[in-house]
């Protein structure tokens, strides 16, 4: 490229209307590639809704656009649950299922024929785009200055970078979807209603609160955040009435808003999560009476007043708080909350919340794996921050602390840090590059220092003492510094945008419904059991089978198969799902009477010994007893499922508790029958199983999928001729009666 | 069981002979609405000799009444009868008749005349296209097809025995006129057929039926009255699936500026063959899988589409289905699909396939702004046992602002029950564009071939009606935009 060219490139960024040009075809292109990126599964696989929760999140949009919004609001799901049901319309967050059904009418008006599953499956990325925007406009916030490289820089790290990517890919139609965009757009409008102490800003910040918390529970991050940051503002001695009008706006239309949400509503004046956004109201009131006051009073009264009165309102406060509390007004922090501060406490207490993978506490390689170079230039930005600590800057350094906080105690919170550390970095990298990118060398603040000026920054080293007692230069002269300085960082964004690729690509673009292995030949071949039975199950099953799983199943089964369940995602009855996995922990004859009083009709198990699938459930049986556990101490003991020598075990040597567990039997059962003798193998856990298979008397297998991961059984009905179930099942095998009667165990079967 | 049918014989020549005499003035061009309820066809004509062949090969009942008739009234006639029980005729479809010394003469046209729907008998009436002289004589070739035909025997199976079906009919061909002579032929795709009905042979025939082979013979009987049934059942081997489709949803779309027609196709799928008597086994279905024996589940089925039919897709409720094939070459375009699970009696798999091809390959422009589409009817599996369809709904969706719109088809006329110009709206559309629906019900896979001819206009506004209006509508909403941009709004 000719100099004159270069130019020509230059002095097209001049213009403001041609910077406005600029800015705008750049944010497309990132909102384009943010869309690209997450594209991955539906060009690999297809355009499929992904893993568990999105499915409930899916089907509840069908209901919503085949039923309307009122229906949807008062929907009570009798397929779930059973026999208990789910108040879905008031249990959930209806923010992204309302987004989808505005969507799919919007473009039905337009005559578009489209798909109420494509618009889900590509929701995600479509607000990632509006993503990278917000962070673009909440991180220009923060500059002082006209240049939008660090807005620019956000918007692209926001586009592409794997910690946001890992919940939001084409077909990840879940809450967060929309709830970060929310999130970051939220905080743009409070840093803009603050930064002019505007009651507009303000309306609009609590208008998308609003929707926040119809959309995420982690609205409950806002609700912290915002309150933290006006407190430490007060604290800073910062008060202003641009603050007074901002909070007060957001706060009191912010509420008013959040309560509309059924799912919320008086939560935001009664639980503790709550309550320091309320204080921090009343503080700001008292903050705004007492600068009133002291423009009335002398100043000696006012010292009094004021220490008096701010120990009396804050020991009446505190009183109020204890006394609300212990009277059960104000519910105290919840077991959820609590694990957010020790992260031993799920373990002990709610082992539900704990046996979900992504409630674990983040390893720290998994920062540098969603974040990759951004999490070095964090620190940086945020130092920077601190060079020009106004208002907003002060925004950035709270919500630093708090969301570092948060995504080290829980993996899924990386969600929440992702935005702030985009915005740092950006502003840490804008400020290098804004240093070493320009051309020109700066202009010398005396004539005399210029000549040697590159001189000095040689001897800086040696003589630093004396140099310090001179003015410092300011600038980069050199151009071969700037070359190094502008190609290192060059490379390393190159990196990123590599490594990024390379985790979406790798990590987090797998549906984990459709299962992908390779052909000999190295042409792919999906795998597609869970989909197989899921359709088996819903074809040919009676419409209303129930249908007994892990919870983890729930919301595919009813997603997908169409049928009721007993337990599923929403967790929110553990007593439920702890009888479930009493069922499947325990020997047939407890396990019988429980699946005949919930009027079980198809138990489904996964099971992955066949393929070497590792997710399956006998991997995962160990929370099914923890959790049965906790209810039922007595019955059900997690140690009688490790050998004496403390192993988990499935093959001969396993425990007595583990081989006549339901569970055990419901996986391996017949499973013997497709090797050789002798042969049988266990791909996951690598080992051979016993000659013998465990035999069932009251199921009986009514369908296993192609790979054998998905296994159906069908609860037998009552004996016709009125015998228990091992006793009809041992004559079905043949053997005699008074064989039959030997065995141990409870003999009594019948239910009713 | 002799004498029952000699007696409901004998029953039904005094209702025939009771009626003849308040119906004679009836016959003609009487429409449904105007016969009687107590209505039965005039004695008129003579089975001079008949043979009936049913055909049980696949899993439907393809029959064929070879007859000579003969006029035996004074005035010539053209109006034959043949009757069915109301269960038949609610399963019977494609009926065609025609002259079998004659083919230069066409197809005759049938109806089923609903004179009474509570009775049991109904009759499809036949208009000779030209009235048979007295006394003269007439070969008619009468076929059609019975669905939902068969009963399993045993009604479940284990999962690797081999399936039986029963079949019932009548060993006298029913007929409302005198038969001289007469015998039926039964084909079986096996020779292996346990049981059959048995009866007394006349003649040099010992014992009816004789079996050679794969085939059932049942006569010649000697002359019958009208209205005489033998009833017999016979049961054979069918190792192969009993597929029937209950619901057929057909969708051809053209698109004159994508210079394409896509069609897509929905199946709600059954399987009436036997159930299993105890549930699925996974690991017996692997084992067989080794030496492949002949199974009543579907595993796979085929879809040999029109040469030049690209991008096919094959999904069902929940999303794609992986397990296809698609070849395309020259000379074939064979989709290959097989269903997410083996398909075994009772069971049940609904799922939609489509696929797009160039328009030049069904569509033509005659003059000025006509055109003229020709796609088949019906393009499903064709597999060795054939395949049913119980109710069939065909809509070509022409673009929008066609008008003018003509169909002819070569699907017998009997089969067809509805026919309708609907607006149907999608891809921008401002008026919707017109799509015929053509409803159909009980056809088989044997018409597979049979043309869909589609005429109509597409005025040149019309066409160009959609870019203007995306055009002014852009336009619309740019120079709104940069009004209400220019607008200064100062918070």
């Amino acid at each position: 490229m000719t100099a004159n060219s270069l130019e020509a490139l230059a002095s097209a960024g001049k213009g403001r209307s041609t910077r406005t040009l600029l800015r705008v075809v750049i944010l497309c292109l990132i909102a384009g590639a943010a869309i690209a990126s997450r594209l991955f599964s539906v060009i690999r696989f297809e355009s499929i809704i992904h893993e568990f929760d999105p499915w409930f999140n899916f089907r509840a949009t069908k209901y919503l656009v085949a039923n309307g919004f009122y229906k949807f609001w008062d929907w009570f799901d009798d397929r779930t649950w059973h026999p208990l049901g789910r108040v879905t319309g008031g249990t959930l967050y209806p923010g992204l299922m309302v987004t989808s059904g505005v969507i799919y009418h919007a473009l039905r008006t337009l005559t578009i024929p489209v798909d109420i599953r494509n618009i889900c499956v590509l929701l995600a990325p479509a607000f990632s785009g509006l993503t990278a925007f917000a962070a673009y406009l909440l991180t220009n916030e923060m500059t002082t200055t006209d240049s939008a490289s660090a807005g620019l820089l956000a918007a692209l790290f926001m586009g592409i970078t794997p910690g946001y990517i890992s919940r939001s890919v084409a077909g990840s139609y879940d809450n967060e979807a929309i709830a970060i965009f929310l999130l970051v757009f939220t905080f743009y409008l409070w840093i803009k209603a603050l930064k002019q102490g505007s009651m507009l800003w303000g309306a609009l910040c609590a208008l998308f609160y609003g929707y926040m918390v119809a959309s995420w529970g982690g609205y409950a991050f806002i609700t912290c955040l915002l309150p933290l940051h006006a407190f430490v503002l007060i604290c800073m001695g910062r008060y202003s009435s641009r603050l007074y009008v901002a909070y007060c706006t957001w706060y009191a239309l912010g509420t008013l808003a959040s309560m509309q949400i059924p799912f919320v509503g008086f939560l935001p004046v009664k639980t503790s999560e709550h309550m320091p956004a309320l204080g921090i109201f009343g503080f700001l009131q008292l903050v705004a009476f007492l600068s009133y006051v002291r423009s009335a009073i002398p100043g000696r009264q006012y010292q009094t007043f004021l220490w008096l009165f701010a120990g009396g309102t804050f020991a009446v406060a505190l009183a109020g708080l204890v006394i609300a509390t212990s009277a059960g007004i104000i519910a105290p922090w919840g077991g959820r909350f609590y694990s957010l501060w020790d992260t031993s406490y799920a373990k002990i207490h709610i082992p539900i919340i704990a046996s979900v993978s992504e409630h674990q506490p983040t390893a720290w390689p998994a920062f540098f794996f969603d974040l990759n170079l951004l999490i070095w230039l964090f620190p940086a930005g945020v130092y920077l921050c601190f060079q020009n600590l106004a208002d907003e800057h002060v925004f950035i350094v709270v919500y630093a602390l708090f969301g570092s906080y948060f995504a080290g105690v829980m993996v899924r919170l990386m969600l929440t840090l992702t935005p702030v550390v985009c915005v740092a970095a950006a502003l840490a990298i804008s400020s290098v590059l804004d240093t070493y990118l320009v051309a020109k060398a700066p202009a010398p603040p005396q004539v005399h220092n210029a000549e040697d000026a590159s001189e000095a920054s040689v001897k800086k080293a040696s003589k630093g003492g004396l140099k310090s007692t001179s003015k410092p230069v300011v600038g980069v002269y050199s151009y071969i510094s700037k070359g190094v300085v502008v190609t290192a960082m060059t490379i390393y964004l190159l990196l990123f945008v590599l490594h990024c690729t390379w985790v979406t690509s790798n990590a987090y673009s797998s549906p984990s419904v459709v299962l992908a292995s390779k052909m000999p030949d190295g042409s792919q071949h999906i795998i597609d059991d869970y989909r197989e039975a899921y359709q088996w199950l819903r074809q040919n099953t009676r419409e209303d089978a129930k249908i007994m799983s892990w919870w983890d199943y729930g919301y595919q089964i009813g997603g997908m198969a169409d049928r009721p369940t007993l337990v599923d995602n929403n967790t929110w009855n553990n007593t439920h799902i702890a009888t479930v996995g009493k069922a499947m922990s325990s020997r047939e004859e407890v396990s019988y009477p429980i699946m005949r009083q919930h009027e079980v009709d198809y138990v489904l198990v996964v099971f992955g010994g066949l393929l070497g699938y590792s997710g399956d459930d006998i991997n995962k049986f160990l929370w099914m007893v923890r959790i049965a556990e906790g209810i039922w101490p007595d019955e059900i003991k997690e140690r009688e499922f490790f050998t004496p020598r403390g192993e988990y075990r499935v093959d001969g040597e396993a425990t007595e508790a583990m081989k006549n567990s339901l569970m055990y039997k419901m996986s391996y059962y017949n499973y013997n029958a497709l090797f050789p003798p002798g042969q049988a193998q266990d791909r996951v856990r690598g080992v051979r199983l016993p000659d013998v298979g465990p035999t069932l008397d009251t199921l009986e297998e009514a369908y296993t999928s192609e790979n054998w991961i998905i296994r159906i059984y069908k609860v037998k009905d009552l004996d016709n001729l009125g015998r228990d179930h091992t006793s009809a099942a041992a004559f079905e095998r043949g053997h005699k009666k008074k064989k039959a009667t030997k065995k141990r165990g409870p003999r009594v079967l019948r239910v009713e | 069981m002799k004498t029952s049918a000699v007696f409901s014989a004998v029953l039904s020549l005094l209702t025939l002979a009771s009626a003849r005499s308040s119906t004679t003035s009836s016959s003609g061009s009487s429409s449904r609405a105007d016969l009687p309820s107590t209505f039965t066809p005039p004695q008129v004509f003579k089975n001079a000799n008949l043979v009936h062949v049913i055909s049980a090969e696949k899993n439907y009942i393809k029959e064929t009444i070879n007859v000579v008739i003969e006029n035996i009234d004074k005035a010539a006639q053209d109006e034959y009868y043949l009757p069915f029980t109301a269960d038949q005729v609610s399963r019977l479809g494609g009926v065609e008749v025609k002259d079998r010394k004659d083919a230069s003469a066409g197809l005759f046209a049938a109806e089923v005349v609903e004179f009474d729907p509570t009775s049991d008998t109904q009759y499809l009436r036949i208009q000779l296209p030209t009235p048979l002289k007295s006394g003269a004589q007439q070969t008619l070739g009468i076929t059609y097809y019975l669905l939902k035909a068969y009963k399993p025997l045993p009604a479940s199976i284990k999962q690797e025995e081999s399936q039986f079906l029963t079949f019932s009919f009548s060993a006298y061909c029913p007929s409302v006129y005198t038969t001289s002579k007469q015998k039926t032929e039964v084909k079986f795709s096996s020779a292996n057929v346990p049981d059959y009905t048995k009866l007394p042979g006349s003649g040099d025939i010992k014992q009816f039926p004789q079996k050679q082979g794969s085939k059932l013979t049942y006569g010649p009987f000697d002359e019958k009255p009208a209205g005489a049934v033998e009833p017999v059942q016979v049961r054979f081997e069918f190792t192969k699936p009993v597929t029937h489709v209950s619901h057929l949803e057909r969708d051809i779309e053209v698109s004159h500026w994508g210079g394409n027609v896509a069609f897509e196709e929905r199946y709600t799928l059954y399987h009436r063959g036997a159930n299993l008597s105890s549930l699925f086994n996974r690991v017996k279905w692997a084992q067989s899988a080794y030496y492949s024996p002949s199974t009543s589940a579907l595993k796979e089925i085929k879809f040999p589409l029109r040469v030049g039919s690209v991008d096919p897709y094959y999904t069902d409720v929940i999303g794609n289905v992986s397990t296809s094939r698609f070849r395309s070459n020259k000379r074939e375009a064979l989709l290959e699909i097989k269903p997410r699970y083996p398909i075994f009696g009772g069971w049940k798999y609904p799922f939609t396939i489509g696929w797009n091809s160039d328009a030049k390959n069904f569509l033509r422009k005659l003059s000025g702004d006509s055109y003229i589409l020709n796609v088949p009817f019906l393009e499903g599996p064709k597999q060795p046992e054939g395949v049913e369809y119980e109710e069939v709904q065909v809509r070509v969706i022409l673009p929008e602002g066609a008008e003018n719109i003509k169909y002819y088809t070569t699907i017998p006329a009997l089969s067809i029950t509805d026919a309708e110009v609907k607006v149907h709206k999608t891809f921008l559309d401002t008026i919707g564009r017109g799509a015929l629906v053509i409803k159909a019900r009980n056809l088989v896979d044997d018409f597979r071939e049979r043309e869909l001819i589609v005429s109509y206009d597409v005025p040149f506004m019309a066409s160009i009606r959609k870019p203007l209006i995306v055009f002014g509508s852009a336009m619309v909403l740019f120079v709104s935009t940069w009004i209400l941009g220019s607008v200064n709004l100062k918070f």
